[in-house]
């Protein structure tokens, strides 16, 4: 796909992740870039060599900074650490997700302070391109310091040795077959190339990135099914006029509230019941609820695009400080700053997910619906309707409550003490990932309502005229449902579009958030 | 020998065996008791004939009771997400022929073949993990089962040509056989984790000298909890002649001091769990029952008991994983572990030795307190107005499985890690108090340690030096999940 993606470890956005994991987008390493790798390296190389303590190049690791390294030992030591932090269980990390970690790792170490070889990055950069995937556990780190475990897993794959395991084309193969038919030199590791493979949160950023670009989609899908949802249930628009969001100026839900105003123009069903002065919460409220959704999803963003752009490892090699020691022995491996958002996106996607289910309710509950037939049963055939599928959305945010406790809240003190606060970002990436995958398929089980409902008003009402967005997503999502055909079941319609969703193909029909890219 | 289902003695460890493929047969006296209970029906129409107006409307004075419940239970397939494993299928299918054999609701005993048919035979359908609210019943899963079992979706060959009455098609969904069936396989798979543990912290005692005090039977009968004291009986069978754990050794830490008291909690919520899971499996989940020609509506589907049982259950676990997790950072911990050196290799610092051990350790255990957020706190109202209260018991059930595979692995590593120890003391490889290499005495383990440490060293090689951990990790995992450290070898 296109122009090749050229890093240099501080121009890296959400969308290139995406391109990169998922889409197969080749990516470079920029030529300025590559010198200042060269440079630190080059100072490494000559700090190893002297007296003077280099954390993780002359010493060991962790408590084990203590003890001094003979330099002759600096590359054993750096192929020691890869091995011995192979610690992963559990079952193994998607494609797109490892492909993204190894992204972000080579990202940081083009900042230049990572005191390696541009090679390792050029290395990194030819599996993504072959598709050499390392076989990587999910479970297993703390995220401090860094991902180690995961990120040693790929180390693995760099590092030459009998050890490591991949997919090539298809197949899981050694490490080593998977490079020689991929047509990869292996490395030989040198010193600090350990610290520099494994030291960061890139694994918690790297399922963070692709889950907040999911993450956007879905509360856009949200407002389509929500405003498909407040339009059957012949809601009251004046909840959603500008002049009211300018005097509690959120911006997400300004932002909403605006999708709603434009995907309901000129519908004849807004407004349509003028006794009914407002709308109970899960519909007039949608632009408070998704709104607040929209400004944790906002601050995530941010926090992990500039995550994305870091120099993670420890020490950093910053040659343009005063002193002899230009090594930096500091906590950039840290998965706070990515845990934390991460927590509050799972609360943010679980809001989502609550507000739709309740609308789904009083979609098919009929002393609620503004005579809806009851479960929204077809009225051509015998059938049940949408009567467990509701049942289904509430098994969904529920499990999200139980997902949604905040793992960064926990810390286990680590290493004899010395790392004794730890992030646990990585277990609140790939729950956010989980409660996300709930979410979508709550929204689609709202659409799937949705659009059952609005076919009833049109059948009542033949040619009553729908709002401009929400007529083009019935008529988008309705296609899905009905190309389905005879004999399947409510899971199947709910997989259908969930798959519509997991797919953006509704996104055109609401304005996203600018600062994805 | 095929297990006998009778709907009186259906164990959890039965239903288990019937997870990983064992064959079913419905007793002759259940068979006979279904058929008069089928047969004491009252006449007049059945519930789900009665609720047919509310079902499907408009439709309800067209459509023959066939019709009737095909669109019951294709309309209850709404489960989504990955696929349920096999065994856990299977685990459900024998649950619900249980309840069906209770002869308590009104099903003919063809009900129970066609389930037992597709046991035997192998037929396994696809069914969603997600989508139940755990009340009226399992509804979503044990449709995806039911459609197979009618014949509503295609089919192997060979299965009995089988159409449920209204009575039968609302019986073999409404119940909560899907989350009773998790919980009994994980019941067992966490029975055999308690029993490998137990040897991973006897194992962990003689590595470390540890003080016998506080397993004295005095001292654990005089608190009387008889978790602890069990606990207590079979660390001192494991150390039977042990030269190392003696007594006025100075206290332990707690991870191994309070280690009757943290792992017999474990034991007594184990044994309630189970004897509720027990009564569920023999119990008639269903609504109506048909008792004395006579049907009784209530909400015997609901999944409160259970739900709250395998929520207690999580949270016990949990405990186990932590105090495991305490004991493997004392082991990789230089000061703490009686001259044994820093993360348990020679050479420490150009070796990082076990040391990420320990992190997976707390890694897994921090995902574990997040996974015993008790799922059974919630409820949503549901099906219009109907079912305002649900008991979120198959979110507690899977949980509870996910929570056994961390606790697996963490147990693990602490026999990993234990193991190591012991060959260190066994080498007489010891270290002063500046973390310097000094030669000590080899000590001889205790004889039934000393055999569960050969049977670690069949799979897992001792480490002079750094090696990839993975490996490692993943058969002592095995050895947990087999249970072979205990000298079984059974399925998970």
């Amino acid at each position: 796909m296109g122009m090749p993606l050229s890093i240099n470890g501080s121009s890296l956005t959400i969308q290139d992740v995406v391109d990169v994991a998922r889409n197969g987008r080749t990516v470079c390493l920029d030529s300025d870039a590559r010198s200042k790798m060269e440079e630190s390296y080059a100072w490494v190389q000559k700090a190893c060599l002297q007296d003077q303590p280099v954390y993780g190049v002359n010493t060991g690791f962790g408590s084990l900074a203590r003890v001094k390294i003979d330099p002759a030992n600096s590359a054993k030591l750096s192929l020691n650490l890869i091995r011995s932090h192979a610690a992963g269980v559990g079952p193994l990390l998607p494609v797109p997700e490892t492909r993204a970690m190894m992204l972000l790792r080579a990202n940081a170490l083009a900042k230049g302070a990572s005191g390696c070889r541009p090679l390792l990055v050029d290395t990194l950069l030819q599996m993504l391109e072959k598709g050499v995937t390392p076989l990587v556990p999910q479970q297993g780190s703390c995220g401090s310091s860094g991902d180690l475990a995961p990120l040693a897993h790929l180390g693995l794959v760099l590092a030459e040795g009998d050890h490591g395991r991949v997919t090539f084309q298809g197949e899981v193969m050694s490490a080593s077959e998977g490079m020689r038919q991929a047509g990869i030199p292996r490395l030989q590791m040198e010193a600090k190339d350990g610290l520099a493979i494994t030291n960061g949160a890139q694994l918690t950023t790297a399922i963070g990135s692709l889950a907040l670009y999911d993450a956007i989609s879905l509360v856009e899908a949200a407002e389509l099914a929500a405003a498909m949802s407040i339009e059957a249930l012949r809601g009251a628009s004046r909840a959603f006029v500008a002049g009211v969001h300018a005097l509690r100026p959120h911006p997400g839900a300004i932002a909403t509230a605006g999708n709603l105003r434009s995907l309901l123009a000129g519908s004849e069903l807004i407004d349509s019941m003028p006794e009914k002065l407002q709308d109970a919460y899960s519909l007039r409220c949608t632009p408070q609820v998704l709104g607040a959704c929209r400004d944790a999803i906002s601050y995530a963003i941010s926090q992990v695009s500039i995550e994305l752009n870091a120099a993670t490892d420890n020490p950093l090699i910053l040659l343009e400080e005063e002193g002899e020691n230009k090594a930096f022995s500091a906590g950039m491996f840290h998965g706070e700053p990515v845990g934390i958002p991460m927590d509050v996106l799972k609360i943010a996607i679980s809001e989502v997910a609550n507000l739709a289910e309740r609308r789904l309710y009083r979609l098919t509950t009929g002393s609620l619906s503004q005579r809806l037939p009851p479960a929204l049963a077809s009225k051509d055939r015998p059938e049940l309707g949408m009567m467990v599928p509701q049942t289904t959305a509430a098994a969904l945010v529920s499990e999200n409550k139980a997902l949604g406790w905040p793992a960064s809240m926990d810390s286990i003190p680590t290493c004899e003490d010395q790392e004794d606060h730890v992030a646990m970002s990585t277990t609140a990436a790939r729950r956010a990932a989980r409660v996300l995958e709930n979410a979508r398929r709550v929204i689609a089980i709202e659409l799937q309502g949705a659009v059952r409902a609005l076919e009833f008003r049109k059948m009542e009402t033949p040619n009553i005229r729908l709002g401009a967005g929400t007529a083009e997503g019935l008529t988008r999502a309705g296609e899905v449902l009905h190309s389905l055909g005879e004999g399947t079941t409510p899971s199947d319609e709910i997989e259908a579009l969930t798959e519509w969703v997991r797919s953006g193909a509704h996104r055109s029909l609401v304005s996203g958030l600018e600062a994805v890219s | 020998m095929s297990i006998a289902l009778n709907g009186q003695t259906l164990s959890t460890s039965d239903l288990h065996a019937i997870a990983h493929g064992e064959s079913v047969v419905l007793s002759d006296a259940a068979r006979a008791q279904m058929r008069a209970n089928f047969e004491s029906m009252p006449e007049g129409p059945s519930i789900l004939e009665e609720k047919r107006h509310w079902l499907v409307g408009g439709f309800a004075s067209e459509l023959t009771a066939d019709e009737l419940c095909r669109t019951f239970i294709l309309g209850h397939c709404a489960g989504v997400g990955e696929l349920l494993p096999d065994e856990m299928v299977r685990a459900t299918m024998a649950a619900r022929v249980n309840v069906l054999a209770t002869a308590t609701t009104g099903c003919r005993p063809e009900a129970a073949d066609v389930l037992i048919a597709m046991l035997n035979q192998g037929v396994t359908p696809r069914v969603p993990s997600q989508g139940s609210v755990g009340a009226a019943g399992d509804l979503a899963p044990l449709a995806h089962i039911a459609r197979v079992a009618c014949g509503y979706t295609d089919r192997p060959a060979g299965l009995p040509d089988y159409r449920p009455n209204p009575k039968e098609a609302l019986a073999l969904i409404n119940g909560i056989s899907m989350t009773a069936a998790l919980g009994a396989v994980a019941v067992t798979r966490i029975e055999r984790i308690l029993d490998c543990s137990i040897a991973a912290c006897a194992m962990t005692m003689e590595a470390m000298g540890a003080d016998a005090g506080c397993i004295d039977d005095r001292l654990l009968q005089a608190r009387k909890h008889p978790g602890g004291i069990e606990i207590g009986e079979r660390l001192r069978i494991w150390l039977e002649g042990s030269a190392q754990v003696v007594p006025n050794q100075g206290a332990n830490a707690f991870s191994i001091r309070a280690a009757p008291a943290v792992m017999g909690t474990l034991v007594e919520e184990l044994c309630c769990t189970r004897t509720i899971l027990e009564r569920e499996l023999n119990g008639s989940g269903d609504n109506p029952l048909l008792i004395d020609g006579e049907w009784i509506e209530g909400g015997n589907f609901h999944g409160a008991p259970v739900a709250q049982a395998l929520d207690s259950l999580k949270i016990a676990l949990t405990q186990l994983a932590t105090v495991s997790e305490r004991r493997t950072f004392r082991l990789t911990y230089g000061q703490l572990s009686k001259g044994l050196p820093s993360f348990l290799v020679r050479g420490t610092g150009l070796n990082s030795g076990f040391m990420l051990t320990q992190y997976t350790a707390a890694s897994l255990a921090s995902e574990c307190k997040g996974l015993a957020h008790p799922a059974a706190v919630d409820t949503i109202p549901t099906v219009q107005h109907h079912e305002d209260h649900v008991s979120m018991g198959p979110i507690a059930a899977r949980m509870l499985l996910e929570i056994t595979e961390c606790v697996a692995d963490i147990v693990g590593i602490e026999l990993l890690l234990a193991a190591q120890a012991l060959d260190l003391r066994m080498r007489g490889i010891g270290f002063d108090a500046a973390g310097e290499f000094m030669e000590v005495d080899c000590v001889t383990p205790a004889p039934r340690i000393a055999a569960a440490h050969a049977v670690v060293r069949q799979h897992i090689d001792y480490w002079e030096d750094d090696g990839v951990l993975h490996p490692a990790l993943a058969a002592a995992g095995k050895l947990v999940r087999t249970g072979e450290i205990l000298s079984e070898n059974g399925p998970w």
